[in-house]
């Protein structure tokens, strides 16, 4: 069988983890991440609840405990396409997208970066930054390798001409390489939803409607604005209402299940909101609050106490913009008679869906996804494990979970990949 | 004896009630309301009055007696809050089966028209004197007795006579359907024993007599070999596309007017010139001009059907100004009453936002595919003389115009 070893799809909290705890105890991984950057969508948080923690501090030595670790071999730009055997032995091809950098000799110096006329929206920042054709996603991108956007760059080679380390290598092409893993981990997170289809609170035709992730954006201190919560205009707003659930419960397009989440990133980001400017109103327009989690409820409670947060029970039912762009809320909150709210800014909870490009994923890998796109379970009771052998999930991916939740998934989907690894009896078993 | 007799009948009566509504709870979902007030907070009456769906649902789901409540005949039942509602629950099935159980113990809505509407349905049963439903046919257009494709007039006749004075005029709508229908080479079958299609009777609770206007209906539909039937009136298409079925197979094909030109236009078989003179006969018909044009959406065509493209597929056709107004597709406002039950000044009030919402657009035209929500705003346009400035027209009759048939 020569080296065994695991693949771990996904580079998020949950993937890493994974993969740092098998590399811990001597197995061999293969981290392959689609993005640039391991990280996932921690790293676009600005501090987690419900200790407003800095993620990206918690997270950016993880990272490199990850890409340092003797036994992890970092996969980014990459995507699994093809899988075949069965457990013990899984033939992998991955494909590797080109940089159009040398990753052997880039040494994340920037210049390329730096000379690059080309502005181009980040979708790490969510669109609200600009970048250059030749980019890292975000400051603390780990590998820090820089990569050449060749369908959007104009193609002038000044970033060639700057390159002390000629590094840009311009007809660089797909490379697939393979593997043999004895079994896989899926740890492929979530997306936010678009909310635009969602018409009745005005997403994408009103200026100052943007959704939690946009927001946590705003309020990042190395984000767009430096962390000041401003509209389209560039004004910093005075009164912000959060409304939750927003294609969450939601029967309309078949996702009746709570994200489980945003309660708490709502209280969050409204907590941020208070500490960055005390006089912003906050307001959070929720279902029903669901603070199950440890020292949860106590957030909520300090959230209403210390900071003045106001909570409102209730799902608005549509939202206006006026002439000065300020946004009328209305909503019903005893179900006698409507009231109107109005403010400058309104963040959309939206609901978090499995990523993109799941189902093919699922396809690849042979193995089934429930009627809303997470992986599905064998069997409840063993909630790693997905409906083949040897192949495990993590994470998000599975079912919505939070930061805390994601870490011990991850840990746990590697002590089951490590049974079949080290436990080395399943063959043993099935000849008998 | 005699009384106890009659308050045990009167007991056994209300749990029979209550079961029933335990039942419609089922049937209509009511049972996932979390009272989020979602409706609430965006229902067209309750905007304007005191009208509360959750509060209803509510009361229902505790147990309460909801009957006594006049309100369950001022709802719209414009679907609004069934769109907005995430947890599914079906607030105007639960109102229509709610007017069916009231209806049982002889409680009904206010007709805003006096007793009009309830004579209509009788004139609109067959007779043993045949009525002259088609009058408004003349010699230039081409109609048929037996065919592929039959047009659904609906109470586009009744309307004319009945709204004389809002100066309507709903048989210009039937009359250029037809002369549509010519110019594309189909001459539609039009009957003359055509009965009414039951929509009104079916929201106010009127089950058994609604179940007796679809069958003939269908007899005479079917009776004629009819392959595709087409619609003018969104209230009619509705009942025959989600309601007839629940009681009836039908083997005919159902299309809306505005479906059918906008796959002639796909099929590059219909061509619209930008129309020339957009506003009503006699004003300047020869000069172009660029008149702003806004489309309300009627709720039965609308949140009812999902038809929100094909109008305006049309429309953009022919004026290059189209705006939307604030409120448009699925949340749009509504024309504030549907089944001639409990008109009020609430409902005024949702009109003359409705009209507000059109001129902020600068718009002058409105047009709309609903002959009810052009009545309901002409007859709120009426008794407000130089008000507004602009003109209600009539999808079909707009698209007439555009093709230089009227």
């Amino acid at each position: 069988m020569g080296e065994r070893s695991v693949l771990v799809i996904g580079g998020g909290v949950a993937g890493m983890q994974a993969a740092f705890d098998l590399a811990e105890a001597g197995i061999k991984v293969f981290l392959v991440e689609r993005t640039l950057s391991i990280g996932g969508r921690m790293a676009q948080l600005d501090k987690t609840f419900p200790t407003n923690d800095c993620a990206i501090c918690i997270l950016a030595p993880k990272m490199m405990d990850c890409y340092r670790h003797g036994n992890i071999e970092v996969l980014t730009f990459s995507e699994v396409i093809s899988v075949e055997g069965e457990v013990d032995s899984f033939n992998v091809k991955i494909l590797r997208n080109p940089r159009f950098i040398d990753e052997e000799i880039c040494n994340g110096c920037g210049d390329c970066a730096k000379v690059c006329p080309m502005g181009i929206l980040n979708k790490f920042d969510m669109d609200l930054r600009v970048r250059g054709g030749a980019y890292i996603p975000f400051l603390q991108a780990v590998p820090l390798i820089y990569a050449l956007d060749r369908e959007k760059c104009m193609r002038c080679g000044l970033c060639k001409v700057v390159c002390g380390k000629d590094a840009i290598q311009y007809d660089q092409r797909p490379e697939i390489v393979e593997m043999t893993v004895s079994a896989i981990i899926v740890a492929t997170g979530f997306d936010a939803l678009d909310p635009s289809s969602i018409t009745e609170y005005g997403y994408g035709r009103y200026e100052n409607v943007i959704t939690a992730l946009e927001f946590e954006r705003l309020i990042c201190a190395a984000g767009p604005t430096g962390g000041h919560v401003m509209g389209k205009d560039g004004k910093e707003v005075k009164s912000i209402a959060w409304i939750q659930c927003v294609g969450a419960r939601d029967m309309r397009d078949n996702r009746p299940y709570c994200c489980s989440v945003c309660c708490m990133h709502a209280t969050k980001e409204a907590i941020l909101t208070k500490e960055h400017y005390p006089e912003v109103e906050t307001y959070i327009f929720y279902t029903d609050l669901r603070c199950f989690g440890k020292g949860f409820q106590e957030y909520v409670n300090r959230a209403k106490d210390d900071y003045g947060v106001e909570y409102i029970r209730g799902k608005p039912g549509e939202i206006r913009e006026k002439e000065d762009t300020n946004l009328e809320i209305f909503y019903s909150p005893s179900s006698d008679k409507v009231e109107r709210l109005e403010v400058e800014m309104v963040v959309l909870c939206t609901a978090l869906i499995p990523s993109e490009g799941v189902e093919a994923l699922a396809g690849v890998l042979g193995v089934e996804l429930d009627e809303y796109k997470f992986f599905k379970l064998k069997d409840p009771y063993n909630f790693t494990e997905t409906t083949r052998d040897g192949i495990f999930v993590a994470g998000y991916c599975q079912a919505p979970r939070d930061i805390p939740e994601c870490i011990a998934h991850g840990s746990a989907a590697a002590s089951r990949a490590m049974e079949v690894v080290l436990g080395g009896n399943r063959n043993h078993e099935k000849s008998q | 004896m005699k009384s106890e007799k009659f308050i045990k009948t009167a007991v056994k009566r209300e749990k029979e009630n209550v079961s029933v509504i335990s039942d419609i709870i089922n049937r209509t979902k009511a049972y996932y309301c979390v009272e989020c007030g979602k409706c609430t907070s965006a229902c067209p009456l309750s905007r304007f009055g005191d009208y509360s769906p959750d509060r209803m649902v509510e009361r229902a789901l505790l147990g309460l007696s909801v009957k006594p409540d006049l309100r369950i005949w001022s709802c719209l039942t414009c679907n609004r809050c069934k769109e907005l509602c995430t947890y599914g629950v079906q607030y105007p099935e639960f109102i229509r089966e709610l007017r069916s159980l009231a209806l049982e113990e002889r409680e009904r809505g206010i007709c805003a028209h006096g007793e009009i509407f309830s004579v209509m349905k009788l004139l609109a049963l067959p007779h043993e004197n045949p009525q002259k439903r088609l009058y408004w046919l003349s010699e230039e257009m081409k109609v048929q007795e037996k065919g592929d494709i039959l047009y659904f007039t609906g109470c586009l006749p009744y309307f004319d006579i009945v709204f004389r004075d809002l100066e309507v005029h709903t048989v210009e709508i039937a009359r250029s359907t037809v002369k549509i229908l010519n110019k594309l080479g189909i001459a539609p079958v039009v009957m003359n024993d055509e009965v009414c299609c039951g929509h009104d009777l079916f929201w106010s609770g009127d089950t058994g007599t609604f179940k007796r206007l679809a069958y003939i209906n269908i007899q005479n539909i079917m009776s004629r070999g009819v392959k595709k039937v087409i619609f003018s009136c969104p209230e009619g298409y509705r009942t025959f596309k989600l309601d007839y079925p629940e009681f009836f197979d039908l083997d005919f094909e159902l299309i809306h007017i505005s479906e059918f030109l906008s796959e002639r236009i796909e099929e590059g078989k219909l061509e619209l010139k930008p129309l020339p003179g957009l506003r009503g006969r006699g004003a300047e018909p020869h000069s172009r001009t660029d008149e702003t044009v806004t489309y309300h959406d009627p709720c039965r065509l609308g949140r009812h059907l999902g038809v929100y493209d094909a109008p305006r597929r049309v429309i953009t056709e022919i004026a290059r100004n189209f705006v939307e107004m604030a409120s448009t597709r699925e949340n749009s406002l509504c024309c504030g009453t549907s089944g001639w039950t409990n008109c009020d000044s609430f409902c005024e009030e949702i009109r003359r936002e409705r009209l507000r919402e059109c001129i902020n657009t600068g718009a002058k035209i409105m047009i709309t595919s609903c002959p009810k929500c052009l009545i309901h705003f002409k007859c709120h346009m009426s008794n407000r003389k130089g008000e507004y400035d602009i003109e209600i027209v009539p999808f079909e009759v707009f698209v007439a115009r555009a093709m230089g048939l009227v």
